[in-house]
């Protein structure tokens, strides 16, 4: 790919919505953005934005902004709110560079962070286990679970998106859960938070079946406080939904999901291998021409305008789809289309009332939407066998030519991972496939450390790191598995542990808007006692400890005698004599006998 | 002064072996710092170089829960040279350690206080090794090797142990309190030691004096200088890490309360893997006052052999403290040959060496069952340490026993010889 040169449409309409949301005033509005990727994905991304004025919000005077989320914030003192619901991974060597440059998606599961108003660490503690509690109820997700262990205090990988007046009172806290599984329950809520509540405008695409079978999908929540130079400050309320859907297999019906051979005569062969014959084939990947609608892949038409939306600027147009402008596309009745000067975006402007629907024929088309590479390659994988230790390894892979990239990794691992930051080690590849061992420091400018205690909290680790132009750099470190206490492991012990992703902030200019990546989460086994027995272990130890202290403290108290003195001392025990006396009925009991006979 | 040679040359061939073994299996000491059965949470060097990494970034280690070692191992292990590029010199610091506890030894074997003391005279003088094969015992004791070559801080312990025993026995009390005093600074446990050492140093006193002063007045005095001795350790601690509660709770509330349970040749690990949460905090407490009762049971009994006291204590640590490893056993084998006299009075040595024998060349081999093949559990290793526990219990009640038999025929000697039997 070489289009990193030049800025795409994602990017440019990232940072128009960026300054538009400075801009603020209190409106309601919404977007939706279609745009097919390489091997027949199709991204959507749905945006819904709310202003209500600082002044009605401290009144509790809610007006696009959601009642239940506004008196939980207001509860926990929360200034600025992000919370993210993330599944799948996001395929970057295809997809290029990430929705909205990644800022409004998280981990893998769930993950919230948030600037609280308090005094001290403590109370705003205190405060966060207030609204983690609170917004667990809310979305239906196991919020609650974010308890010391889970919570850290990042130091440099986020700054405050908002415009706060008294930042030096401001606590962040972040938690992650890698292991939520986030589904349609954490979708019902989520809409209700919507002025229109799924029933009008984009919303009423969103289909639980089809939205939890994507590839990827990332739903956030963000609230923040703007407050424009010239007007009054506003509470903004952000809700984004990105998704990455199969077309091919969200066109499956549902009745009938189970995917079919494709019929012989409407296979696309590639002739120019040598077994291609009447029975050998080997199948063309379809071009981007592949046929769709909003009908086919959502399962359901958009059902009109969501009134609330105001009606002026870009929101005139809310969908937007990006194919290039060759390619034909029907749409329902009463829609105007507006192309935009770059030849590959169009955007619509609906009728109030009336359904909308978009189909694209299938066409074959040369000219692709080019899409952005993305500044950095991050991979992270556990290496080593063995449930007793492993290590940790990141690829950082930086495909410019020209320019080296600075950038933040943010690590927060489960306390049962001791990592020794003694053995980070760093290995530098060139452009060349020559890789040579340095010194950590080397490249590591800062570090902020800050381990973990048992059953108290994680480690904290953020490392400020910069990889050279065409390089990929390689950053290891060793760790150990603890061994938990037999009730603190989940049912599925076996399964392993979830490691939350590590979260990459990309430094750029001092004043753009800031690029994260996300790795993968990892999965971390460790090693498990037998949960079938805690009684015999407790008896079988006891025993040999009971037999030890027996043993040892039998030889202290007992005299020592002589066996002949122990036979004396013998007969004139209890013992001794009682014996004598069983004996002595036997001898009476024999002769009776003797005497019957 | 005389060089002893055959001395010399046991000293000089234990030097060379694990050097040898160090520069031709450069991967050996990380091999065995990674073991279980060697380092423990509160003696892994691995663990020892992190909080000297973090200690050295001026990140205070003790506020993270890898590193619970004493504080004045860090300043000491930050003047040695990085481990990483330059492993020869610190074996030979703790080879050197090793020979320092050899000498110790054999200090304490050549006084002759285990065969003869103030109110104890064995009836099998004869029966003796002397101070360098002693020594050999312990120098060439695989585990012994093992223990240094993983570079354990355990021996640090082994030589505080060592020295204040061999002080006392030389009559320096003063010296084996502040010796005793570092143990204790270093790993809690030797604090138990304090009643039979101090009851060796009075012997010593009461032997060489024609008056001797009143028990009473010897011990507070003695108290006085074990005490005084910790202080001043925990003061200068309080210097390197400048938070005096931290580094107690890292070091000694891990003692204490035993939050990691990595597996380790012990009992405590499994049994509070399984505990139920309710019932944790009271066995932890039966459990200390368990391993306590031995000294005051040993030290009433065996009043007129101090010094075989502290070898059974050292015994009884070795099965029953909290995270024990084979550094310990080692410290207990390295002791017994100073009572080869009682040996042929033992009953059950060839099954408590069995016993031993068999758990150490099977508990590697569960343990990788367990942890890396995946063919065995927990179970597997666990009943190896219970095995090794039973051997090792075996083997100190064995010798309790031969003891108490040889005082009896110091109290009869006309019957020497006989058969004997408890009531």
């Amino acid at each position: 790919m070489r289009v990193s040169s030049y800025l795409s449409l994602p990017l440019a309409l990232a940072s128009a919505l960026w300054t538009y949301a400075t801009s603020a005033s209190p409106d309601y509005s919404e977007h939706l953005l279609l745009q097919p990727l390489p091997q027949s994905s199709l991204l959507a991304s749905f945006n819904f934005r709310g202003n209500t004025s600082q002044q009605s919000y401290d009144n509790q005077h809610f007006q696009y902004f959601p009642r239940a989320l506004g008196q939980i914030l207001q509860h926990a003192s929360t200034k600025e709110l992000h919370l993210r619901f993330t599944t799948g991974r996001w395929d970057a060597e295809n997809w290029g560079s990430r929705p909205w440059n990644g800022n409004k998606e998280g981990g893998t599961g769930v993950e919230l962070w948030a600037w609280i108003e308090a005094a001290d660490d403590e109370e705003a503690f205190a405060k966060w286990i207030t609204l983690t509690q609170s917004l667990s109820g809310l979305f239906c997700a196991s919020l609650n679970f974010i308890d010391s262990t889970r919570t850290t205090r990042p130091v440099v990988s986020f700054e405050p998106t908002g415009d706060h007046p008294h930042l030096e009172t401001l606590h962040l806290l972040h938690g992650t859960l890698p292991g939520e599984v986030v589904c349609t329950e954490n979708l019902t809520p989520f809409l209700k938070l919507l002025p229109c509540k799924g029933k009008a405008g984009i919303s009423t695409l969103f289909d639980g079946h089809k939205l939890f079978d994507a590839a990827w999908q990332s739903m956030s929540v963000d609230m923040r406080p703007v407050c424009p130079a010239d007007g009054d400050c506003v509470v903004q309320i952000e809700q984004t939904v990105d998704m990455v859907l199969d077309i091919e297999r969200s066109k499956r019906s549902r009745s009938n999901p189970i995917p079919r051979a494709v019929p012989n005569d409407q296979l696309a062969c590639d002739p120019s291998k040598s077994y291609n014959s009447d029975d050998t084939c080997y199948p063309l990947e379809k071009a981007s021409g592949r046929a769709w609608s909003l009908q086919e892949v959502f399962g359901r038409t958009l059902n009109g305008v969501c009134p609330l939306a105001v009606s002026d600027g870009e929101s005139e147009q809310p969908i937007c789809l990006r194919v290039p402008d060759e390619r034909q596309v029907s749409y329902s009745e009463g829609v105007v289309e507006h192309r935009k000067a770059d030849g590959y975006t169009r955007c619509y402007a609906l009728s109030p009332s009336q359904p909308f629907d978009l189909s694209v024929p299938e066409q074959d088309i040369q000219q692709e939407v080019p899409l952005e590479e993305p500044v950095l390659h991050a991979e992270r994988t556990i290496v080593g066998h063995g449930q007793e230790r492993g290590g940790m390894r990141m690829i950082l892979a930086n495909p410019s030519k020209t320019a080296h990239v600075d950038f933040i990794i943010f690590e927060s691992l489960p306390w049962y991972l001791r990592p020794y930051t003694h053995t980070l080690q760093a290995t530098i590849t060139d452009a060349n496939g020559r890789s040579r061992e340095i010194p950590a420091s080397d490249l590591v400018t800062r570090t902020f450390y800050r381990p973990a205690i048992d059953r108290e909290r994680g480690t904290q680790l953020e490392l400020s790191l910069s990889v050279p132009a065409a390089s990929t750099v390689t950053l290891t470190y060793d760790f150990e598995k603890a061994i938990l206490r037999y009730t603190e492991y989940p049912p599925d012990a076996n399964r392993g542990f979830n490691v939350a992703p590590a979260v990459i902030r990309i430094l750029g200019a001092p004043n753009a808007a800031p690029i994260y990546i996300r790795s993968t989460s990892l999965l971390l086994p460790l090693p498990t006692p037998d949960f079938s027995m805690p009684y015999n272990v407790i008896i079988l130890t006891s025993t040999v400890i009971a037999l030890a202290f027996g043993t040892v403290f039998n030889i202290l108290v007992r005299r020592v005698v002589s066996v002949d003195e122990a036979r004396a001392l013998g007969a004139r025990t209890l013992k001794g004599r009682i014996l004598s006396k069983v004996i002595a009925i036997r001898d009476r009991l024999q002769k009776k006998q003797t005497k019957v006979e | 002064m005389v060089v002893d040679r055959r001395k010399a040359a046991v000293f000089g061939t234990a030097f060379a072996l694990r050097l040898i073994l160090v520069y031709f299996f450069p991967s050996l000491p990380d091999l065995l710092t990674g073991r279980v059965e060697v380092s423990t949470p509160v003696n892994s060097f691995k663990r020892l170089q992190e909080g000297l990494h973090l200690y050295m970034r001026n990140v205070s280690p003790y506020d993270g829960g890898v590193f619970h070692q004493a504080p004045l191992l860090l300043p000491l292990f930050s003047l040695l040279p990085d481990v990483r590029y330059h492993p020869i010199s610190t074996a030979i610091f703790f080879a050197i350690v090793d020979l320092v506890n050899a000498h110790a030894l054999a200090k304490i074997s050549e006084s002759g206080q285990s065969v003869q003391s103030r109110l104890h005279s064995a009836m099998r003088k004869n029966i003796r090794w002397d101070g360098t094969t002693v020594a050999a015992w312990f120098l060439f004791n695989p585990f012994t090797i093992a223990t240094c070559l993983a570079r354990s801080t355990s021996v640090f312990t082994a030589s505080g142990i060592l020295l204040a025993v061999s002080s006392a026995v030389g009559g320096n009390s003063l010296n084996a309190m502040l010796a005793l005093g570092l143990a204790s600074y270093l790993a809690l446990y030797p604090a138990l030691l304090f009643v039979p050492l101090v009851l060796l140093s009075y012997d010593q006193r009461a032997e060489k004096t024609p008056q001797p002063p009143s028990i009473s007045h010897f011990v507070a005095r003695h108290v006085g200088i074990f005490v005084g001795s910790i202080a001043g350790l925990l003061g200068l601690s309080v210097l390197v890490t400048s938070n005096f509660w931290e580094f107690i709770s890292a070091t000694y509330g891990f003692h204490l309360l035993v939050p990691d349970l990595t597996p380790n040749v012990g009992l405590w690990w499994y049994f509070f893997i399984e505990m139920f949460d309710s019932f944790r905090e009271f066995f932890l407490g039966v459990f200390w006052l368990h391993l306590a009762s031995y000294v005051g049971g040993l030290t009433t009994r065996l009043r007129r052999q101090p010094l075989f006291v502290i070898t059974s204590l050292l015994g009884v640590f070795a099965i029953f403290k909290p995270y024990p490893s084979i550094s310990d056993a080692s410290l207990f084998f390295a002791t017994l040959p100073l009572y080869r006299h009682l040996f042929p009075f033992m009953r059950y040595t060839f099954f408590a060496v069995s016993a031993l024998l068999y758990s150490s060349l099977l508990g590697p081999a569960f343990y990788h069952l367990w942890i890396y093949a995946g063919s065995g559990n927990a179970n597997f290793f666990y009943a190896i340490t219970l095995v090794w526990s039973l051997g090792l219990s075996i083997l100190l009640a064995d010798s309790i026993f031969a003891a108490i038999r040889d005082e009896w025929e110091q109290d009869h000697p006309e019957r020497r010889g006989e058969e004997v039997k408890q009531v």
